[in-house]
């Protein structure tokens, strides 16, 4: 299993392909495994060299107790980068991945060649979002309920409240919890919990509007049909210099694993040269 | 399908998953039992998983296309038979 050492951290990362570089990153509580399961790895390998890692606390990577932060996942990136001789790369993110990517460009523009931001919330653009509601917990207390498991809808998305919640669970409605919302397994639920993750994710951590809007890379927002942060989505648009917009067709927030054909004929028209047809042209209004 | 070679792809398989990754389960491995729910593990424990079985044959596998039928299933759950298969077919016979 391949491992990079990163200030005494390791790193779970799997490659393969030969050609320009493509780094993928994925959500919390995700791993790199998404990348396969919806065949944009399997897909994009054909031109691309393809990396895909799980991030600090997730998959088979380590999981300190502190540093969550996406300034703190960057300085990952780039360790990860820098010993897998990659000097500069494109970038998917899905979810908070997609911060991550961002957070990337603005530190080192230099070694960011292109961004796909899949879904992802920024902290410095809340006030876009109604956070009383947040799209994303609303959404997984939705498929958590038809799962037959009430979550409680008074918190924004929380690793540590969340999983207060499910703790006491017994093993089949723990199943289909998982089975429902896409979990990974549930000791490494229980490792992250335990770390400054869920209250990390939830500051700018020096990614600003203003940085934001300074992306000056050639950006794609793909974001689901029925995502809850479209607003996210036309900001995006409306003010980095070079950003259009995908719509994944009846996803939600979670376009890889709702409509992996979509999301990966979107990054294939992107980045393999198809018509652009399912890219939005010019800003939306 | 060459059902002895299965017999031993099976032992083969639950040797590996005999110790894991912290993972635990005690009853006997067999062909009805289930990846996500029975063994109570995850997708990026197959990438692990197929790393391992690759490195135990010594040869290469086309596990993107078992990682990628495994995202089209709506439970995203598989039985340990159907990886045995999967082994059986695409293994070289030296």
């Amino acid at each position: 299993m391949p491992f990079a050492s990163i200030d005494g951290r390791r790193y779970h990362y799997q490659r393969m392909g030969q050609g320009p570089d493509l780094v993928f990153i994925h959500g919390i509580t995700g791993d790199l495994s998404i990348w396969m399961l919806c065949e944009a790895l399997q897909s994009l390998s054909k031109a691309y060299r393809v990396t895909a890692y799980d991030l600090r606390g997730h998959g088979y990577s380590d999981a300190p107790p502190t540093g969550y932060t996406s300034a703190d996942h960057v300085v990952d990136l780039f360790g990860l980068m820098d010993i897998l001789e990659i000097e500069h790369t494109s970038i998917v993110g899905h979810s908070f991945g997609g911060v991550i990517g961002a957070h990337a460009a603005v530190v080192a523009p230099a070694r960011v060649d292109s961004l796909v931001l899949s879904d992802p919330y920024f902290p410095a653009l809340r006030h876009l979002e109604d956070v009383s509601k947040w799209g994303h917990w609303q959404v997984f207390c939705d498929e958590a309920r038809q799962a037959g498991v009430e979550l409680s809808d008074e918190h924004w998305y929380d690793v540590g409240r969340f999983f207060d919640q499910i703790l006491h669970m017994d093993g089949d409605r723990l199943l289909d919890l998982r089975r429902a919302v896409g979990l990974p397994a549930v000791n490494r639920l229980i490792r992250l919990s335990k770390t400054t993750c869920g209250d990390d994710t939830k500051v700018p951590a020096g990614l600003t509007a203003e940085k934001l809007h300074a992306i000056n890379v050639k950006t794609l927002a793909v974001y689901g049909e029925f995502s809850p942060f479209l607003a996210t989505a036309d900001h995006l648009v409306a003010n980095l210099p070079d950003c259009r917009r995908a719509i994944v067709t009846g996803a939600k927030h979670r376009a890889p694993e709702e409509n992996p054909r979509g999301f990966v004929r979107i990054l294939q028209d992107f980045y393999l040269g198809g018509n652009h047809s399912l890219i939005e042209v010019g800003a939306v209004a | 399908m060459n059902i002895l070679r299965a017999s031993t792809i099976l032992d083969d398989i639950a040797a590996i998953l005999s110790d894991f990754h912290g993972r635990e389960y005690h009853d006997p491995i067999v062909r009805e039992t289930r990846f996500f729910a029975d063994l109570g593990l995850a997708s990026i424990d197959a990438v692990v998983l197929a790393e391992m079985l690759e490195s135990h044959y010594g040869q290469k596998l086309p596990f993107g296309e078992f990682m990628a039928d495994l995202g089209r299933r709506t439970d995203r759950d598989i039985r340990i038979g159907e990886l045995v298969d999967f082994l059986n077919i695409h293994l070289h016979v030296d």
